[in-house]
């Protein structure tokens, strides 16, 4: 199962503020390397970082092709009208460079100490769905009625619609548990976990992503409608040790067994320094794609 | 007539149209290339038909270099002033210090209690340098415990806009400005003056900004209502060139007209910023053209800017000239506080320049940082004080140059420039100062001077060695060398027999050919049964033979854990510093020698010491070769015969000095750079007779009342009786 999406590469850079250009320059680095994407968490409670979002718009404004998303963003501290009206912005001001990584918030004390709601898990999730739903809403800027909405979560009436975004953006939710793997499958165009969060490593993946299938397809979508992607960390390194851990070929042979085995086709790696991105970019990417054209004319 | 002392600046107020989005970009830097100083972006939710300010805002700041940059945020209850105040810290800091922020309009009375709350919120969230997190407990935003920060780059105005009373009444009890049209401003001026100084609060602590149509009267607003930013609102370029080419040329002539007879007005700093300020400092008679890049405790740059690398500091003032005039106005300000610590800073490394003090002014030189290439045949160049190391290494990589510094490419010119400078390449190319050809030098009474071999030969002497001690020197003109790719050898070495391996790295790098350069470091002992030292070596060749041959007998000096070789240009050895401002603590302890030999005697010394645990960083440094080539009495660097440098810094002065005492009959004199010593004796250690005489001097001659003393004062232990101190 493939899902049929081509491969794609990013990179995930951490959004410190001291240096503060840090991430807009490996953005800019991460451009020049051939990337599709480059991502930023979203911890809003650690002033150690840059507010992800300001960071985002600044690194879109400083680059000319690659993609930007949080990875993912916190909704608890992000309200999705104003989320919805600000990535739509910024999708129109970079040309449709923008995709909307979006997470049900996991730190809750540190939200609670910002003034964000606590919320359980459960009510997280649900709050994550009307979130989703609420910001898809407000990008249809065409539709001639005002919006409202009555959730549990976010009641708004009256609120304009629009601007529309300069392409479809797509909304990639981080996911493990099944309640929310199932929310993925409903409404998310992608879902985005973390190679070091799956209990089993990529072994975990079979069942997550029959979860997600059976929810896409019981909500009369198309399994494939989901892109697969996975934050990945590793170190190149002379031999081969596991998995990204060992030389440029053993990455492109790992990327290539995972899409393969699990339909992951995008890969982010978790990297801080001009080096590694560049390798990843014009090196492990090339080849993996290069491999994997291999199999598929084989 | 108010007149709140503002500079009178102006900005275009834009609509970021969605269509097309780049609209408002092309105008905010049509509006930077006009001269405007601000740009302000308007928000208005409820229109679909334009874009997020914030996040336009932030798009203008990367497609802009000078513009100040402004959102007039609207939708509070769509935004947690928790994450308001780490945005705008992360816009100023992206934007090298350009973001202002407003609220409003405000068209909803609820909203001013809750604006209230945000505004608290917002700058505490901003407030570094207060200790403990954020916990405001508001009706409408309760914050239980938020971390503060990120830093931001400068002191982030928060601006009100909204012409209802409350709005007025809150403006003038907590804004530092309020927006408004200018039908609204003579109203809104009575009600913002009477609420500030209900509150304790000068009424020139809020700037009134108004917002006006081209053709609008302004010289009224200025002249009779306080204007002190004008804001043109405009989304047509040919209005928004007509104004910035007519009407601002023409009102900056009407308005000093005006003013001429006026006495000049200072706008007051906000009353909460005024509480945090030092004893004894005229805060109110800083002199105009240092005002904008004055730094005191209520600043946000005060974080930033109060420690150097190693100690920690709270001086009550720090003035930030660009000019050598603006140097010599300092030195003004300092000679009228001749009674308050005084120190000079380039970039803050400093281990013998104290260059922060408790309560005191510091000049910081870093916004002199140009490298000018002067002339590309005898390859020369200027360099300013501020710049650092690893910028002038970059700056003239291109031409194939380098010039040896020291070891850490963070480090200020100044400083390292007018002590030694034992870099790299010293053993082919010598000391920094050798290649010093001309200085230009502010005095202590404040007259900028010239010094080369030929200029005031004496003083330049001075400067080469003992440069803090004369003045503050604003421009150093160096011959570089060429200087092709290098070998670069980062090593770990077995140093288990530490007194064995002192000495057998001592004469392996003596007995190297000039090319190349070691410096050896030792940390602290953590177990018995092992010891590394990591060994740094630049070998100024690009052959890999070269470089091998050079390296090959290191292993027999000791054992080999780990090597990385590599050929490099030397600005990228030199690209060793983070872009991170010191948060320094304390006051370090730090002794320095210099050694013609690496004796079985000094080496068990320095064994004993890193085994009883005396000093955590130990450094030996290679010197010889050319530095010897340059006599002692040319330069007040006179220990030219030292073949190494060694530097330890010790947990306690105490302990480190119970060790160091007994090396120090060992030593032939110190290299100021690396003494923390205050006492008299070491005067002699740096400057031994006749040069400390020659030093005392041309000291009394062009520092008469010792206001430089900050760094190896070579007036210590002179009673002050006998300098003619006022």
């Amino acid at each position: 199962m493939t899902y049929n999406h081509d491969l794609q590469f990013g990179v995930f850079v951490s959004p410190i503020a001291e240096p503060a250009h840090h991430g807009a320059e490996l953005a800019m680095v991460a451009e020049a390397a051939g990337l599709d994407l480059i991502t930023f968490q979203d911890h809003p409670y650690n002033p150690q970082f840059l507010d992800t979002w300001t960071l985002i718009a600044y690194a879109a404004s400083v680059t000319k092709t690659i993609r930007l998303a949080g990875n993912v963003l916190n909704l608890p501290l992000r309200d999705p009208v104003q989320l919805a009206t600000a990535t739509a912005s910024l999708d129109r001001l970079s040309g449709g460079r923008i995709e909307l990584g979006i997470g049900a918030g996991a730190f809750w004390d540190g939200i609670g100490a910002m003034g964000g709601k606590k919320l359980t898990a459960g009510q997280s999730i649900e709050a994550l769905g009307e979130g989703i739903e609420l910001i898809r809403e407000i990008w249809k800027a065409d539709e001639p009625t005002s919006l409202a909405t009555n959730g549990n979560h976010y009641r708004v009436e009256g609120v304009a619609r629009g601007p529309a975004p300069a392409h479809e953006i797509g909304i990639w939710v981080g996911a493990y548990k099944p309640r929310i793997l199932r929310l993925t499958g409903r409404l998310a165009d992608g879902w985005l976990p973390s190679l070091g969060y799956l209990p089993d490593g990529p072994a975990s993946l079979t069942a997550m992503n029959a979860e997600i299938d059976a929810a896409a397809i019981a909500a009369g979508r198309d399994p494939s409608a989901i892109r697969r992607m996975l934050n990945i960390n590793g170190r190149f390194m002379e031999s081969e040790r596991g998995l990204f851990q060992g030389p440029v070929d053993s990455w492109a042979r790992q990327i290539v067994e995972l899409n393969r085995d699990y339909g992951i086709s995008t890969f982010i790696l978790a990297a801080d320094d001009p080096q590694t991105i560049a390798l990843f970019g014009t090196v492990v990417a090339p080849l993996a794609r290069e491999l994997a054209g291999e199999i598929v004319r084989a | 007539m108010p007149y709140y002392g503002h500079r009178l600046s102006f900005g275009t107020l834009l609509d970021p149209v969605t269509d097309p989005p780049e609209r408002a970009v092309e105008l905010a830097r049509l509006s930077e290339s006009l001269g405007y100083d601000l740009v302000m972006l308007r928000d208005e939710p409820h229109r679909p038909d334009l874009l997020d300010a914030w996040t336009a805002l932030t798009w203008i700041a990367g497609q802009t270099e000078r513009v100040w940059l402004g959102a007039m945020v609207q939708r509070l209850h769509r935004r947690l002033p928790a994450v308001i105040g780490r945005q705008l810290a992360s816009l100023d800091l992206l934007s090298s210090g350009r973001a202002e922020f407003a609220f409003g309009p405000v068209e909803s009375l609820n909203e001013v209690e809750a604006l209230d709350e945000a505004i608290d919120i917002v700058r505490a969230i901003l407030d570094v340098a207060e200790l403990g997190t954020v916990t405001i407990d508001g009706r409408h935003f309760p914050v239980m415990g938020a971390q503060r920060g990120p830093l931001p780059q400068h002191t982030i105005p928060v601006w009100l806009s909204g012409s209802a009373l409350p709005v007025l009444e809150l403006a003038g009890r907590t804004a530092d400005g309020w927006i408004g049209t200018a039908a609204e401003l003579p109203l809104a001026n009575a009600v913002i003056d009477s609420a500030a100084t209900a509150s304790g609060r000068e009424p020139s602590e809020i700037s009134r900004i108004v917002t006006v149509q081209a053709g609008d009267p302004l010289l009224p607003l200025v002249i009779e209502h306080g204007a002190g930013i004008i804001l043109l609102d405009s989304n047509d370029p040919a209005v928004i060139e007509r104004f910035a080419r007519e009407a601002i040329p023409a009102l900056r002539v009407a308005v000093d007209e005006a003013r001429a007879d006026l006495p000049a007005v200072v706008p007051a700093k906000p009353a909460r910023m005024r509480a945090k300020r030092r004893e004894g400092i005229a805060y109110d008679a800083i002199p105009i053209t240092l005002q904008a890049h004055a730094v005191e405790p209520g600043d946000a740059a005060y974080a930033r800017l109060r420690s150097n690398y190693l100690r920690g500091g709270s001086p009550g003032l720090i003035l930030r000239p660009g000019t050598p005039e603006e140097v010599a106005e300092a030195i003004a300000f300092a000679r009228e506080h001749r009674e308050l610590p005084f120190s000079v800073r380039s970039r803050g490394h400093g281990i013998s320049g104290r260059s922060t003090n408790d309560g005191g002014l510091i000049v910081d030189l870093r916004l002199m940082n140009k490298v000018e290439i002067l002339d590309e045949t005898t390859r020369r160049i200027r360099v300013q004080p501020g710049a650092r190391w690893m910028d002038v290494a970059a700056a003239i990589e291109p031409y194939g140059w380098a010039l040896s510094s020291g070891d850490y490419g963070g480090v200020g010119v100044g400083g390292l420039a007018t002590a030694g400078g034992v870099g790299w390449l010293v053993r082919e190319h010598g000391l920094t100062i050798d290649h010093m050809r001309k200085a230009q030098i502010v005095l202590a009474d404040g007259s900028i001077l010239e010094t080369s071999e030929t200029e005031r030969p004496d003083l330049f002497w001075a400067i080469r060695g003992a440069g803090a001690n004369m003045g503050i020197v604003t421009s150093f003109d160096f011959e570089v060398d060429p200087i092709g790719q290098v070998g670069w050898a980062q090593l770990v070495l077995d140093a288990t027999d530490i007194a064995g391996f002192l000495q057998a790295w001592g004469s392996w790098i003596d007995n190297a050919p000039r090319d190349t350069t070691s410096f050896m470091i030792m940390g602290q002992q953590r177990s018995a049964r092992q010891m590394y030292a990591h060994v740094l070596t630049v070998i100024d060749s690009d052959d890999p033979e070269t470089i091998v041959s050079r390296l090959q007998p290191l292993a027999d000096v000791a054992r080999v854990l780990q090597q990385r070789i590599s050929i490099e240009t030397y600005a990228d050895v030199m690209a060793n510093a983070s872009d991170h401002y010191h948060q320094g603590q304390g006051d370090p302890a730090v002794r320095s020698g210099l050694l013609n030999q690496i004796t079985p005697e000094f080496a068990e010394a320095a064994s004993r010491m890193i085994q009883g645990g005396g000093s955590y960083f130990f450094q030996i440094r290679s010197m010889g070769g050319a530095v010897a080539d340059v006599p002692p009495e040319a330069t007040a660097f006179v220990n030219r015969s030292a073949k190494f440098s060694v530097v330890a810094f010790g947990p306690s002065r105490s302990r480190l000095n119970a060790y160091w005492n007994e090396m120090t009959p060992l030593f032939d004199g110190l290299y100021l750079s690396f003494e923390t010593d205050t006492s008299p004796e070491r005067l002699l250690d740096a400057f031994p007779q006749p040069a400390l005489s020659k030093l005392q001097r041309l000291k009394e001659h062009y520092d008469p009342t010792n206001l430089f003393r900050d760094n190896f004062n070579v007036l210590t232990g002179v009673r002050s009786e006998e300098l003619g101190v006022r």
